[in-house]
Order: structure tokens, then sequence, then C-alpha cells
């Protein structure tokens, strides 16, 4: 079977439009910069419409989606369920004086649903949460340095960023230690350097930063960490952004067996309606109550219906194991499509959050090549960042998929004969 | 936020050695060293860079190092003095070759003098397609041989270049010049010519570009998206180039 590939003509002339009253046109990890879209004309830059795994752009392609925004898509886009949630909430109201009591229902499933969680405290992005999550530890430990495992994205607030990053200040990252991953030792040598001052360590639950095969780190490796932290009155803070209810409902701490003391969640939380969360135990919460930290729509009422309706779907559907077994069954016939072609594909991290490498050369370059064919034939990956499943990938997209990739790496392998 | 060691890296290294460029491009240049004997001036800077220029049939060969065997050795006591000779706040005494001060104050003067037309050219000059051409090349070269300067030796680029995996990156203007970083532990070093292979690949899509970069008239991050930058392989090698790249501007403005 072949499949046609894709004109993108009408994305490309939106994005010059853009580009004149919005900064890079499409800025973040949206954008055809940040989301390196190699080259940028075989990548859709403006979507229309979207609809369980897929969505189409303004060319009016259809793509088989494993960015899922990235992460937010955890049902599958428009889910019925999640939006007549909302839908019926907006009747009711949604960004009033006095919050709507369903916030309350939101942090109780919460509670009830994540493990090291007695309370909830709501806001809108991942970088929110992970920026109180520090700004509580801080408060709770009246110390300034904050740990952080080498690789780490928490958000965009200058505290989380790099010394290099523009507008960052040294002073912003004074109090940052950085540690490699799965380097216990290490750990334990920058605690004791800075004995007394550490105030929390904040990490994602495994090793899934760019550009390099993703690494799940063992339980053994986190009750070493915990046991650090409680030993040196370090708050242990997870990053659940991304991860979080794709591995595990309860926290990804939970899956690797371990209690964090404050959880940060966002992408998978509301389906696609926008909210975050900070979880934590009991023994921060008053801590939490007296961070001076609130936004306009922190408390708008529509996510929160949306919320509960992804969560409660999210357990009936036992949705990490069937995460697990359709991201299984994708890489499995990935790696072994890329294998029949002479391309040694490196499937890596959680099937749930697959991570793709081409490893014939140390340059990338065949990987961006295949990427780039798969995009334009209607699988959507993405480059150098992992990727997603959700709820609503059925078999027949999966081997649509493989299908698809299969031709890339036909197309590939012909236009580099050198190698192949 | 910059600090005076690196400038005299890039000052001596980028600057200074962006003569060799010059005498390849440039007529006036050319012109100035015709019919001059091979001539090698040695530049010492205490607690900083060194480096020999040496001049021999109208070109121009930067090394590094100040060779024993200069002809003329130009000894500063610290790296704010080399920076001050850049600035035209230092005048350079010799302690040796005084022979050779009038190659000093006709020649290299001269050289430099055109240097800095290209290098600080004005927006009049710029009008001229061949001017512009030069002094962007010219620019270019200066650019990429700051960032490994920066890479090395400024403690904000030193953690970018923490970065970097080893390989080669070639930053190069479509159908123009073409420069190699070649990175091992963290170390850059620029070869002013195109690489036979590389690990990534930064390209400019014109001269045009090229040059509103440099200026500042465009954002590298915009022209990624629209596609007049495009970058290949090793994405985290330019991503963490162009952090450097920022800090350029920073010690060039």
């Amino acid at each position: 079977m072949s499949f046609p590939t894709y004109n993108t003509d009408k994305s490309t002339e939106l994005f010059a439009r853009a580009t004149k009253v919005i900064p890079s046109g499409v800025y973040g990890h949206l954008g055809p910069a940040e989301g390196q879209f190699i080259p940028v004309n075989k990548w859709p830059r403006f979507s229309e419409k979207a609809e369980g795994s897929y969505f189409w752009d303004v060319d009016g392609n259809k793509y088989i989606d494993y960015m899922c925004a990235y992460g937010p898509n955890v049902l599958g886009y428009c889910d019925p369920d999640v939006d007549a949630a909302a839908i019926a909430q907006i009747k009711l109201g949604n960004c009033t004086t006095s919050p709507s009591k369903i916030m309350i229902d939101c942090a109780e499933l919460l509670v009830d649903t994540v493990n090291c969680a007695d309370w909830a405290f709501f806001a809108k992005n991942g970088n929110d949460v992970t920026q109180a999550a520090i700004m509580t530890a801080r408060a709770h430990t009246h110390r300034k340095k904050i740990i952080f495992f080498n690789g780490f994205y928490h958000g965009v607030s200058p505290m989380v960023q790099k010394i290099d990053y523009p507008g960052v200040l040294p002073e912003d990252v004074a109090n940052a230690i950085y540690v490699n991953w799965d380097d216990i030792d290490g750990l334990k040598q920058a605690i004791e350097e800075n004995k007394g001052e550490i105030a929390g360590l904040i990490a994602q639950p495994y090793n899934h930063g760019n550009f390099n095969d993703n690494s799940i780190s063992s339980k053994e490796f986190w009750q070493q960490v915990r046991k650090l932290c409680d030993d040196n009155g370090i708050i242990l803070i997870i990053d659940d952004v991304r991860a979080g209810f794709r591995l595990d409902l309860a926290g990804s701490d939970h899956y690797f067996g371990f209690k964090a003391d404050l959880i940060c969640f966002c992408k998978a939380l509301a389906n696609g309606y926008n909210m975050s969360a900070l979880c934590g135990q009991e023994f921060l919460k008053s801590t939490v109550s007296g961070l001076s930290y609130t936004g306009s729509y922190w408390m708008s009422a529509v996510p929160f219906a949306a919320c509960i309706a992804t969560i409660n779907k999210l357990k009936a559907l036992d949705a990490p194991k069937l995460f697990l077994e359709k991201g299984t069954a994708l890489t499995q016939g990935l790696v072994k499509a890329g294998k029949e072609h002479g391309f040694d594909l490196i499937a890596s991290g959680a099937p749930a959050l697959f991570y793709l490498r081409i490893a014939n050369d140390n340059s990338l370059l065949l990987h961006q090549d295949w990427v780039a064919e798969c995009v334009n034939r209607g699988v959507f990956f993405t480059s150098h960042h992992n990727h997603f499943i959700n709820a609503s990938l059925s078999d027949e997209d999966i081997n649509r998929t493989i299908e698809i990739a299969e031709e890339a790496f036909k197309v590939v392998a012909k236009n580099h004969p050198e190698i192949f | 936020m910059t600090d005076a060691k690196t400038l005299a890296y890039i000052n001596l290294f980028g600057i200074l050695g962006a003569l060799e460029n010059l005498c390849e491009l440039d007529e006036e240049a050319q012109e100035l060293l015709k019919g001059k004997k091979p001539i090698s001036i040695g530049i010492e800077v205490k607690g900083g860079p060194s480096a020999t220029l040496t001049f021999k049939n109208s070109r121009c060969r930067m090394e590094e190092g100040c060779r024993k065997d200069c002809d003329v050795k130009l000894p500063f006591s610290s790296c704010e003095k080399f920076n001050g000779l850049i600035d035209g706040t230092v005048t350079p005494i010799p302690s040796k070759g005084f022979i050779h001060i009038p190659f000093l104050l006709k020649q290299f003067t001269g050289l430099t003098d055109i240097l800095t037309k290209y290098l600080r050219a004005s927006e009049e000059d710029l009008k001229d397609e061949v001017f512009f051409e030069k002094s962007t090349k010219l620019m270019f070269y200066l650019i990429t041989v700051a960032i490994s300067q920066i890479a090395n030796n400024d403690e904000i680029g030193k953690f970018s270049a923490h970065y970097v995996p080893d390989g080669i990156i070639e930053v190069a203007i479509k159908d123009s010049v073409s420069a190699t970083l070649r990175v091992e532990d963290h170390h850059f070093v620029t070869i002013k010519q195109k690489p036979q292979s590389y690990r990534s690949q930064m390209q400019f899509g014109s001269i045009k570009l090229a040059r509103d970069l440099f200026d500042g008239n465009v954002n590298s991050l915009a022209c990624i998206g629209d596609g007049s930058i495009e970058m290949h392989g090793q994405i985290n090698m330019i991503d963490n180039v162009n952090r450097i790249l920022d800090r350029v501007a920073l010690y060039l403005a």
C-alpha cells in the first residue's frame, strides 16, 4: 500500500500571516522551532479540527496524532463524556466571583485517586504548580536550595530555567543544584556539600528528557532518594506534569513504589481543559495555605467538571494498562518494521510515553528524515520529544501507523544509498 | 555580564584573526601588503591569549601562541590593556622589532582600519552589494570564532558548552561561507572552512538573512520557524550554540 504525501501550503501561508502579529508565529513547544520540525515544510503548523486520535490541519490533511497536544489529549480529542460534563457546567457558570462547589468535588476526587494527596491546590499550567511546589518547599523548610536532575524540564519560570537562557539572571538560578539521574553517590555528595541548605528535590518520575533515550529509574533508586530526603529534611517533589495518569492513576510516585511529599499534575488531568493541580501530604497543607499565589482563572469551574469526567473515565478504562498495551504494540511494530529495512530504531521510556531514535548514525539525520516522512504521510511524530498514547487509539490506527512508518523507512533507505 | 579575558580572546582570535579573511577578500588590503617582505607580529597578553600574525605574499595567517622568532612582539600587561588596543584607547609598544614600527604604523594600522570599516559598517557603505557581501562574510568569521572563545572562556558560555556533545557542527550561509565548530570534551575550536561531514548543521538561508541576524534585526528562533534557517542533525548541539550566540552579541555590542 502506498500513502500519498501531504501538501502544507495553507499552513505555510497562515504561518507567514501569524509571524506578522505573533512572535515566532507559533512560539513555544507547539511551534516549528522548539518543536523541531525538520524540515519545516513537512509539518502542519495549524489545525482545523480534531477528534479521537486524529487532527486535521488547515490543508485538510488527517494525522494520527502521537503528540496529543504534548500530553493533554489523554482520552481522545473531543471526548463526548468530558465535553458533555464541560458543557453542562458552562451553562451553570465558569469563571465566577465565588468559585463553584464543583472545585471541592474535584479536590476530593484527586485526594481519593492520588496516593500521596491529602489536598489539592489548583492552577492552570504545569509551570504554575512546579513553581508553587518549589515555593512550598522553601516556605516550609526556610531553606533556599533546590536539587534538579540533569535533563530536567520543570516549566518556564526563571527559577527552573538555566543560566544561559534568555532573560534568566545568574541570581535566578543561584540556588539550583544539578545532579545526574540515577547517581546516588552524586546526590549524597550534593546533600553533604549543602547540608542544612536544601529545601527540596524536584524530579520527573523518570528521565524522559529530549535528545536522549529515555531511561526508567529503578524502584531501588527512588527508595534511596526518598530516604536521603527524609534523613535531610528535604521536600521530595515529583513533577508528574508529563507522565501523570499515564503510568498510574495514583501518581507516578506510586508506580515507582514511594510516596512524594508534593506532586504536580497538569496535562492529562482534564483531557485538554485548562487546569493543573499541586497535590501533597497533610504536613504541607498549612504551608501552601500561606503562599501568596493565585490567578484569575485558577478556580474556573468548567475544567473541574472536565477533570472529574476525565479521571472517572480513566478509572473505568483502567487507562494505564491500556496505554501500556497500546504503546507496547505500537513500539514493537515500529521497531520490527525498522529492522526489516535495516534501521536500528530504539524505542525507550514507558510505552505510554515512548521515545524514538534511529541509532544507525550518531547525527540523528536519518531519524529526522524518517520522522519527516512519517509526518508527511499522516503520522504525527516529533523528532526529539517523547510521544503520548491516548485511550481512543485503535488497533487499526496502530496498524496504519506501522504501515506508514514502513513506507517512510523505505523512502529514507532509498534516499541514502550510501548507507543502505 | 561580560569579562575582560573572554573579550580579549574574541578580540585577538576573532577581530585580529579576521585579518586572515580580510586579506583574502579585499583588494585594498592586499594592495597595502603588496611587495612587502614577510613579517610576523607576536601578541602576548598577560593572563590571556597569545598569537602570531604572519603577513606574506599579501596574505595573513594567524597561529595560536606568540612565536619566539616573531619579527615584532607586542606584549600587553593585562586583558584590559589589550582590549584597549582594539577600542583604540591603548597604543601598543613593541618589546621587540622596533625597526618594523613603520609596518605597524602604516600597513598593520591600515589593515585594521579597513577591517573596522567592514565590521562597523555604515548604512551607506552597506548599500554597495560587494561591500555588503564582504562585510557580512567577515562578520560571519568573527562570530563563528567568537562562539568558540565564549564557549571556552566565559562562565555562562562554558555552562552552555557543557551540554554540547562531541562532534562537528557546521555553521553556514547558503551558497556562501561555511565554518566548522569542532567540539571535544566541551572544548570548542573554530576552523574557518567547511567540514567534510558534520554531526549537526545550522544554515542561514541567504547572506541578507545572515546580516539581519548579526545586526539583531531578526531572531534565530523565528527564522528556524519560517525555514529561513535550517538545522539538521544533533539539534541539542545547535540549541546550545544558539545560547552562546546570544552572548556573542553581548561581547561584540
